[in-house]
């Protein structure tokens, strides 16, 4: 059975099962510590492939028929409050500055009681046909609300940056699980042969707390991981390219020495009676020069448009950095690359570098808000005019918001109770909420949704059953989204 | 049919068979169950909202209990009488309030809910587990008798047993393969390394019969063994020496167990005294050193430092953090050494395995005592003994500190309530102050935060200053004999402090102590935390008290620990080792046999090494992984003997080449009709680029060489792109280096290095295009090939010369005439460099036959 690969390998069904696909490929006389490079013969995609892969009958889903293609996930690193962006609140107004008293004792991060009511800094207005508030922070993204889908009673189960930001990447709030993207490279394979499934497109300056595992493959195949690209580095992709100094190096286009190369490792394969492992190596090879040609050509924004260029806010020192993310996530997306993940923000320290808004929630959250809200709109814009939205879901999201009283005077602490995310494209019915939080934006009080259900949802448009997307880990068939998960039927168009 | 499927027939077969009983009984029907039918209802439409403290209406609906209990509307549920029951009135009706999400119950699910009400509302949740005793691994361990077989081929009793498997197969071992191919699969095996060209010489042409043999006693002396095999271990135990999470900060002192490991296995260390030592070394020889190293063991895995760290006692989160804190030392002690998944019963009973959620909370308790963190150590016995006393009269000033001072706790006034009102704005401005820092390093930006350091250095004394005069407030509030017995406790720790400063300094490893001064919002435990069974895993549905334990399904062990002292929490760690290294303790001796297997050949005989479970697999070879265990268990319990077992034996020996016969009945060659050609791991492959290259340093032991430029921060920056591939630090074996949890080395990675994220029994065998890219463009393996070449060219001007000596240090062999062929013009062409780099990038090189 496809959903599970290693337990096929099992002693019971060796040597009595007919021939199989699967029997017939290792009858080259591989054996490969569990894993079986099943795909690997005759299917020529950048990486060797242990993905269960879509299903021609469903359009590019493996369960059913998919909706989607692609994700692009942007991912406000840190805490992006809800009740300062999209969650209008106007009793935080009127009770400015009094007792913050829910009737409970109110767990926080690192205060140790709460302060009083704190009013957002921004005013806030109401967009679009659908008359969605929007604070003043994000004026760009305010104007693309008609596209969007609001959740408004997202839960985390952890008020701890390092535990929450594993749960919204991986479902588990401990370290070693895959993220999203890896499941659906693990599950839907690559759409293309020569570009990475699962891309990631880090702060510049520094990783989100929990660092690259955040997009790690976890118990999956490395292949599966999220291949980092540092947009603007001489070597966007680690060791993509030698460095120049390095002149005996082989690079791009050696033909002869590659040719040399592959000649010993034909003669090496044929004298061993075959091997699959062999030769999925020596396949391996010819992915990595289609890499190498490929990755330059997707990073070179230089052929856009200025129109383009300004859309994305590349003509603006504050926007640049992450709009040129977002140009670079549309030329992947356009080239069928599956998942995007652009984070917002960098580590937590001191001073700010990311959402997490402390201690000044006015002066933090306009910085990070002044670099993302533009290039945001602009690739929901780019997308929609390319036509690409129809079959790309957009995903912004945080690991948790912020609470309603202050810390100190002008900072928010952690609230995990309720915070926002949206979703836009790829099958979801725009223009709508869903799910509320209480009249401060401290608790949900409707519709509650934990990354399970976002995950479960967007997994269905992409053709999966979140129930039958599962590996034999540990003793455990894993799913992305453990034992819970609601596809959440109301949101979908 | 799949297993899955059988599995999913096997429930199945639950419900058909009681309803035919209930059928033959006549009108006698089968009470509900709670576990089997009312708990899914609740799982699975209400506990969305109504789970844990913070459920809505503070109503939790995740077990009986929580049921009974109730939220703000009252209980929920009156046994007996449905119609009084709140869950009844809100789920049914025309228009039901409940639930809120989704279609209302369906009319059968509340009519199983209302029947369960009138039958009294019981919970029929099992306190044993969901698995089966008699499930093999379980059963007690038998030595079996040894298959008679033709002599010829089979060498040892290991190939009599793998040789009946074959015949009753229908196929045919492989011969030997030839000396070449055997000492570099030894080589490999035993030392991650290739074997030189000259040992390769004196093997091939070795005239004694006892070649082959000597050649693994030779590698089997030689510290190169304990760093291979050491490095098994730490996946296994998932070690690192960072902490893991946000702020993944440095573990300065975790090496120290490493190389214990290294240590204990080039020594030989017995296995017994082995599994006693890491689980409670330090209470069992507290004085040595070694024993208490050992320890670090417990601590191997993530630590989550800003959980720890900042938030609140009572908190849930904190609560939480504790208890998957715990949960990771179960989970690392249990799947090492007994095979089996007893971190799957924190939330609920095992579903597959004998493994009840009390079993598991008993295996918490054990750890309840302690807490991950650097701990003192000596070499002296002597100091140590003195250390150790005045520690543990620290320990023992430290409980009457801290029960004196939460009596003090409750205490208020006005006075005090004036002080703390002077806390928050204090507080706040040093929030504020560290935001207002420059981010980037210039000079003004320097300067600045200098001036800002100082003023935050004042606020933090005065807010200290701040809170012991709260403290001394509220204690001049208690009885007066409190107040001077503080002074006298302070005073006698002070004193403790100063006697403990005047021994030689101590070293450090990161281990585990219930003793240490409390650090931001760690505290020690001091004495056993008190565990109860978490009801659904919560921390707010707490059950029973528990009680030390292991698991109850193996036969013939006591599996609680009941008769301890409830506060010697050593003696808890002592019981669970001694539980661990019993003879009638199967699990433990089929573990570690079987790893020992998996390492030799590719594929354990149980090919799921830490899961001897339901959903792991069943042994290839049952009766010869049982021998093993009973030899190996009853003969000194000696790895080396039992290395040597496996690798003199002619199943090792046997060529990998693909035969017809063999890829027709046994594709996956689980059998082993042949040797499994195996990649190099990422280990091998960078110790060996260095190794042929002339520069791998092999010094052993000692801190960790940091293969990345450190940048401090609140949040540590591990930068592997820029690190200096000529510096010293690049030359140490692999086993040496600096392990980062959050951002792991990219070469590494690329080679399926393990993620110390998690636990590591098996490594996946990947063949990527990064992988590629990693060989041929990486600066460490350019570099390599630079100084390979230049070793070439100082042994012989002669390119025909350079190119067997290439071919012999990477290969141990000489180049066949079509590859000199081939090779010598792109020598000549291309130079020596460049060839090299064109070498190390061969499947030949990767893979070992």
């Amino acid at each position: 059975m496809s959903h599970d690969r290693r337990r096929s390998i099992s002693p019971r069904g060796a040597g009595m099962r007919s021939i199989d696909r699967r029997r017939f490929l290792w009858n080259w006389g591989g054996g490969l510590g569990g894993i079986a490079l099943a795909h690997l013969l005759g299917q020529s995609s950048l990486l060797a492939d242990t993905s269960l892969g879509p299903r021609p009958e469903f359009d590019g889903g493996l369960h059913h028929q998919a909706r989607a293609k692609r994700v692009v996930q942007l991912f406000m690193s840190g805490g992006a409050s809800h009740i300062d962006t999209f969650d209008y609140k106007p009793e935080l107004i009127t009770r400015h500055g009094q007792k913050f008293d829910p009737g409970e004792r109110v767990e926080l991060f690192q205060s140790l009681s709460p302060g009083p009511f704190l009013k957002s800094p921004w005013s806030w207005k109401q967009h679009g046909q659908s008359g969605h508030w929007v604070s003043d922070l994000l004026p760009r993204i305010a104007s693309r609300v008609d596209h969007l889908t609001f959740l408004h009673s997202m839960v985390s189960k952890s008020n701890v940056h390092g535990p929450a930001t594993y749960m919204q990447n991986t479902g588990f709030v401990l370290p070693g699980f895959p993220s999203m993207g890896s499941w659906l490279s693990y599950g839907l394979g690559s759409m293309n042969d020569s570009l990475p499934t699962f891309v990631v497109l880090p702060n510049d300056f520094a990783f989100p707390p929990n660092g690259p595992s955040n997009w790690s493959a976890g118990f999956l195949p490395a292949e599966h991981q999220g291949t980092m690209i540092r947009v603007g580095r001489e070597n966007p992709i680690h060791d993509l390219f030698p460095p120049d100094a390095a002149r005996h190096a082989i690079r791009p286009g050696d033909e002869e020495s590659l040719g040399v190369l592959q000649k010993l490792n034909r003669e090496h394969l044929e004298r061993r009676g075959g091997d699959s492992m062999l030769n999925a190596r020596i396949q391996s090879y010819e992915m990595a020069a289609r890499l190498q040609l490929s990755a330059p050509e997707v990073l070179d924004i230089t052929g856009e448009s200025s129109a383009t260029r300004k859309l994305y806010g590349l003509d603006n020192h504050i926007t640049s950095d992450f709009g040129t993310r977002c140009l670079v996530a549309r030329r992947l997306l356009e080239r069928d690359v599956r998942f995007v993940q652009i984070w917002s923000g960098a580590d937590n320290g001191l001073p700010r570098r990311n959402w997490d808004s402390h201690e000044n929630l006015e002066h933090d959250h306009s910085l990070m808000a002044a670099e993302m809200d533009g290039p945001v709109a602009g690739l929901l814009q780019d997308l929609e005019s390319l036509g690409m939205l129809d079959d790309t879901i957009v995903f912004w999201t945080t690991e948790f918001g912020r609470m309603p009283c202050s810390q100190g005077s002008e900072g928010r602490d952690h609230n995990p109770h309720t915070f926002t995310s949206w979703l836009g494209g790829g099958g979801f019915k725009p223009g709508i909420s869903y799910g509320k939080s209480d009249a401060w934006g401290y608790k949900v009080v409707e519709n509650p949704i934990y990354c399970y259900d976002v995950h479960a949802t967007i997994l269905h448009l992409l053709g999966i059953d979140h129930r039958r997307l599962t590996f034999r880990h540990n003793g455990i068939d894993r799913r992305l989204t453990d034992v819970h998960g609601r596809v959440m039927n109301e949101i979908l168009a | 049919m799949t297993p899955i499927a059988a599995r999913g027939f096997a429930w199945l077969a639950g419900p058909a068979v009681s309803l035919l009983l209930a059928v033959s009984a006549g009108a006698q029907r089968q009470p509900v169950s709670f576990r089997n039918q009312i708990l899914p209802i609740l799982e699975r439409r209400c506990q969305v909202c109504h789970q844990g403290e913070g459920g809505q209406a503070s109503l939790s609906l995740v077990s009986r209990e929580a049921v009974l209990r109730g939220g703000l509307s009252g209980p929920a549920v009156v046994p007996g009488d449905p119609e009084q029951s709140l869950l009844i009135a809100r789920v049914s009706g025309d228009n039901p309030a409940m639930p809120q999400i989704g279609e209302p119950l369906a009319p059968l699910e509340v009519r199983l809910l209302s029947r369960w009400i009138a039958e009294g509302a019981k919970d029929d949740t099992p306190h044993g587990g969901g698995g089966d005793v008699t499930w093999w691994s379980f059963r007690p361990l038998h030595r079996p008798t040894v298959p008679v077989e033709h002599p010829g081929w089979a060498r040892t009793p290991i190939d009599r047993f793998v040789l009946r498997k074959l015949r009753e197969m229908g196929l045919d071992p492989s011969a030997d393969a030839d000396r070449r191919t055997l000492i570099r699969r030894l080589t490999y095996d035993l030392h991650g390394l290739p074997p030189t060209p000259e040992q390769i010489d004196s093997f091939v042409n070795d005239p004694s019969p006892t070649a082959y043999e000597d050649l693994v006693d030779g590698l089997l002396a030689s510290p190169r063994y304990g760093e291979r095999w050491g490095r098994h271990w730490l996946d296994v135990v998932h070690y690192a020496d960072t902490h893991g999470f946000d702020q993944d900060r440095r573990r300065l002192n975790a090496w120290p167990y490493r190389d214990y490991v290294i240590r204990s296995l080039n020594q030989d260390k017995d296995y017994e005294r082995f599994v006693r030592e890491q689980l409670a070394g330090d209470v069992l020889r507290p004085d040595s050193a070694e024993s208490v190293v050992a320890t670090g063991f417990i601590s191997a895995g993530p630590w989550d430092f800003a959980s720890h760290t900042t938030l609140q006692e009572e908190t849930l989160n904190r609560k939480m953090a504790r208890l998957l804190d715990r949960d990771d030392m179960v989970a690392t002690t249990i799947s090492t050494f007994s095979s089996v998944t007893a971190h799957c019963a924190r939330c609920h009973d095992h579903k597959f395995d004998p493994i009840s959620q009390e079993d598991y909370y008993s295996l918490q308790t054990v750890f309840a005592g302690i807490e991950r963190t650097d701990r003192p150590y000596d070499m002296d016995p002597d100091v140590s003994t003195q250390r150790r006393a005045l520690r543990e009269q620290q320990r023992e000033i430290a409980i009457e500190i801290r029960a004196i001072l939460a009596e003090a706790k409750e205490k208020t006034s006005p006075r005090i309530q004036a002080k703390e009102a002077q806390i928050h704005p204090l507080v706040d401005r040093r929030a504020l102050l560290l935001n207002s820092m420059t981010l980037g390093d210039t000079p003004e930006g320097r300067a600045k935060n200098q001036a800002i350091s100082a003023r935050i250095k004042v606020l933090s004394e005065d807010l200290r200053i701040l809170n012991n005069q709260i403290e001394g407030l509220r204690v001049a509030m208690l009885d007066p004999v409190f107040g001077a017995r503080l002074v006298r406790l302070r005073a006698a720790m002070q004193q403790a402090k100063a006697s403990l400063k005047e021994l030689p300094p101590p070293k450090q490893v990161y281990a585990v102590d219930s003793y240490f001064e409390t650090f931001l919002n760690i505290v020690p435990p001091l004495t056993p935390r008190p565990i109860h069974l978490l009801l659904r895993g919560s921390p707010n549905a707490p059950g029973r008290l528990m009680v030390p334990g292991a698991l109850s399904a193996v036969n013939g062990l006591s599996s609680r620990f009941g008769e301890l002292d409830p506060d010697d929490e050593g003696a808890r760690r002592v019981a669970l080792a001694e539980w661990i290294v019993a003879r009638e303790n199967p699990l433990t001796w089929r573990s570690i046999v079987n790893r020992v297997w998996q390492y030799h050949f590719g594929t354990g005989i149980v090919d799921t090494p830490s899961d001897f479970g339901r959903m792991g697999s069943e042994p290839t070879h049952p009766e010869l992984l049982d021998w093993l265990a009973v030899e190996f268990r009853d003969n000194g319990q000696s790895l080396k003997r039992l290395h040597r077992m496996m690798l003199v034996s002619s199943v090792f020996r046997q060529s990998s080449q693909t035969v017809h016969r063999g890829s027709e009945v046994d594709a996956e060659n689980r059998f082993l009709w042949r040797m499994n050609r195996r990649r190099l791991d990422a280990e091998a492959v960078r110790d060996s680029v260095m190794y042929v290259a002339g520069n791998l340093d092999l010094a052993v032991g000692g801190p960790p060489v940091e293969q990345f430029v450190y940048i401090e921060d609140f949040s540590p920056r591990f930068d592997y792109a820029n690190f200096d591939v000529d510096s010293p630090a690049s030359f140490r074996r692999s086993v040496y280096r600096f392990v980062v949890r959050s951002v792991s080395d990219p070469f590494m990675e690329s080679l399926d290095c393990a993620d110390p994220s998690t636990l590591t029994p098996t490594r996946n065998v990947t063949l990527t295009a990064i992988q590629a890219l990693a060989m041929l463009n990486d600066r460490l393996v350019l570099r390599q090939a630079q100084h390979l070449a230049a070793r070439l060219r100082a042994r012989s001007g002669d390119a025909t010369e350079q190119l067997t000596l290439t071919f012999e240090l990477l290969l141990g062999r000489g180049p066949r005439e079509d590859e000199a062929k081939l090779l010598l013009p792109y020598l000549r062409t291309h130079g020596a460099e460049k060839l090299c780099l064109l070498m190390v990038n061969t499947n030949e090189f990767m893979f070992v036959d």
